[in-house]
């Protein structure tokens, strides 16, 4: 786990006690609100419908028990009891007091957290992958490249401004859990025929109205290279982003109005020019920052576990084990990922009570790390297979052993109109309804991976665009209503759903999504996903069982 | 047609709380709120507001519709955020319960006016 050092201290100190200031000021009436805001959101604290709501930043998702105790504290004093993890790797808390804010601020520094990059039009905190440093299949740690990202854009005096908000993420593995292909620059670490790391560079990805799976401008860049290349990129995106219209202001835009390949001949034309030696980390930081780390004390175990095999004959660890745990890179450890999806549960809160125990838990089988997944769940990333049954245990005493990562009711959901300002809808109980529909774990299994994402508003941070069901919630005429898309996903297989068919009424959402897995049972081959078989299919079987109707004419 | 309703609402600014202007100045409670039924005077009243930064943030008017003789916001979203999160009954004004916050929980939609306005004094 990385450790900050007096560098990173004193930036957040220098940080929080100008917030500070800056706060008294508004309270005093030296700053109007048009002034005070901007200098707000810069620190993670945005206005809502109910209160203000703080976003701290859990860089590139990775936490440590003092981090959760810290969250959990942060919950209790100054919030109403819990916390809701993001789609960004990152936690909400809905309840804050403005004048609060700087002593919260000042309490999370003590645990090396803090809200910085978490809005503004920025390079915001970098994804990665929740399974960093666990994955049998992964090249590098990605964490590593994520802390050199975060170190180099971190008040970043020339993008600072962009024309709009930017984020990166990096994943190291063949099978992409960072949603790599819609962010505005996916990096993707592998390893050529020569053995030398490189990024696969992916831009223009990108969700909100108008969506767009990124396109790959290299193929292997050296690794050595990233932040001169990246810098490059930031540069061509500064100089022609559109700063005119909001809805056009992304990455995005710009790549797909230029052309990939365009957009890739001037990136190259800019990194030519430039002094790169000057802008590349040179290898004795980059030795420096991966030695911050450290090292996980793993041990010297058997690749089977007994107690893990012999737990198997109760049903229920059967089904987290089989759900829930995957393999970790050291035999005899396993990876094992703590479901924020109960049934008819808020997807991503996560109580102060929860928090607490999840940090004993982790310092007690899991080496004191917590990992953030972009799904809105956590990562136990380093258990030994032999403590996986006492883990259940725990996690099932405070209601955190639910079995089901990547099932039906594993949905992604924004807070949607029940906490923000901008939506158009509600997504929360939206995706109560639909779990409550998928109650039956048995029924659940038999379904297999299904990826659904509830947005309440088109800026989609419910993903609902790369969900293999998308749910997006719209205002029509005064009432909610909710529109169904297929066929999307976030992994490498990365695409953009098709709308269905017509929005349907709020009570119409979970009998429509039971409707289509129906549907699906009854048409799959052997060992075809929800999304395999649409693809198949297309979307006519599909569509059919939603509005019969229209077929029928 | 009855006539236009107006409820005037802000955020507190160091708390962040959503509050309504009442016959006592600001409250918590939408139950509390002046009814306007005079544009110009609800006009006057968000000036006013908008004056007032050193304790609010973000005045503006919302619309209301007399339902059965209780004032409704019109539109979901105020409604919302008169009450607290609907999946949180507990949490925000709600959690208060009594005869307007049933109103507003019952209604469904765009709420539309259904007659005069019965319990709540008007300006």
């Amino acid at each position: 786990m990385f450790h900050y050092d007096a560098i990173d201290t004193a930036m957040v100190a220098d940080r929080n006690a100008e917030f500070r200031d800056q706060v008294q000021r508004r309270l005093s009436g030296d700053l109007t609100e048009d002034q005070f805001k901007p200098l707000r959101l810069m620190n993670g604290l945005y206005l809502q419908l109910h209160s203000y709501m703080l976003r701290v930043a859990i860089p590139y998702g990775a936490l440590t028990s003092a981090k959760m105790r810290a969250l959990a504290h942060v919950a209790r004093r100054w919030d109403k009891g819990y916390g809701h993890f993001t789609t960004r790797q990152n936690v909400q808390f809905h309840w804050i007091r403005l004048s609060d804010t700087p002593d919260v601020l000042d309490y999370l520094a003590t645990a090396e957290l803090h809200a910085i990059q978490t809005s503004g039009n920025c390079i915001r905190n970098t994804t990665s992958d929740p399974f960093a440093g666990a994955a049998a299949e992964e090249v590098d740690d990605p964490r590593v490249w994520s802390e050199v990202i975060r170190q180099w854009s971190t008040f970043h005096p020339e993008f600072t401004y962009l024309p709009r908000k930017f984020k990166i993420a990096v994943t190291a593995s063949p099978q992409d859990r960072t949603a790599a292909r819609a962010h505005d620059i996916g990096l993707v670490l592998r390893r050529n025929r020569d053995g030398r790391l490189g990024f696969e560079v992916i831009v223009g990805g990108g969700m909100g109205r108008t969506p767009y799976i990124g396109s790959t401008i290299r193929e292997h860049l050296p690794a050595e290279h990233l932040l001169s290349y990246l810098t490059a990129i930031l540069r061509v995106y500064n100089r022609f982003g559109r700063r005119d219209n909001l809805y056009k202001a992304r990455i995005k835009i710009l790549v797909a109005s230029l052309g990939a390949a365009e957009f890739a001949s001037q990136v190259d034309a800019e990194w030519d020019a430039m002094d790169r030696p000057r802008l590349d980390l040179p290898d004795i930081e980059l030795a420096r920052i991966r030695a911050s780390f450290g090292l996980v004390p793993f041990r010297t175990m058997p690749p089977r576990s007994e107690r893990f095999e012999a737990a198997r004959s109760d049903p229920a660890f059967a089904r987290f084990a089989r759900n829930n745990v995957v393999p970790h890179k050291i035999p005899g450890y396993g990876i094992v990922q703590v479901s924020l999806k109960g049934i008819g549960e808020v997807p991503g809160d996560c109580s102060a009570d929860q928090m607490e125990v999840l940090a004993d838990l982790a310092e007690r089988h899991g080496h004191g790390e917590i990992r953030v997944t972009h799904e809105q769940n956590l990562v136990l990333p380093h258990v030994p297979l032999d403590e996986v049954p006492a883990l259940h245990a725990g996690l099932a005493a405070a209601g955190l052993a639910t079995p089901n990562i990547n099932l039906v009711s594993d949905m992604i959901a924004c807070p949607g109109l029940d906490y923000c300002a901008l939506a158009n809808a509600r997504a929360i109980p939206v995706a109560q309804a639909i779990s409550r529909t998928f109650a039956d774990p048995a029924r659940a299994e038999r379904i297999g991976e299904l990826k659904i994402k509830i947005s309440g508003c088109i800026n989609a941070c419910g993903h609902h665009h790369v969900g293999h069901i998308g749910i997006l919630g719209v205002d029509k005429k005064g009432e909610e209503f909710y529109q169904l898309t297929l066929g999307g996903s976030g992994a490498e297989d990365a695409a953009i759903g098709h709308v269905l068919g017509p929005a349907l009424g709020a009570d119409k959402v979970a009998d429509a999504i039971d409707k289509l897995v129906e549907a699906y049972l009854a048409i799959r081959q052997p060992d075809e996903r929800f999304l395999d078989t649409y693809r198949r299919t297309g979307v006519g079987p599909f569509k059919a069982a939603v509005y019969p109707d229209a077929h029928q004419a | 047609m009855s006539e236009a309703l107006k409820v005037l609402t802000a955020n507190d600014l160091a708390g962040g709380q959503v509050v309504f202007l009442s016959e006592a100045g600001w409250s918590d409670r939408y139950a509390d709120a002046v009814i306007f039924d005079d544009a110009a005077a609800a006009d006057a009243a968000l000036e006013a507001a908008r004056a007032a930064t050193l304790t609010l943030a973000d005045p503006y008017l919302i619309d209301v519709a007399a339902v059965d003789g209780l004032p409704v916001p019109t539109s979901y979203r105020e409604r919302i955020r008169a009450l607290g999160p609907t999946i949180h009954p507990d949490m925000g004004p709600q959690a208060d319960g009594g005869v307007l916050v049933h109103a507003l929980q019952q209604a469904r939609g765009a709420a539309r006016s259904s007659g005069r306005l019965g319990l709540i004094r008007r300006k």
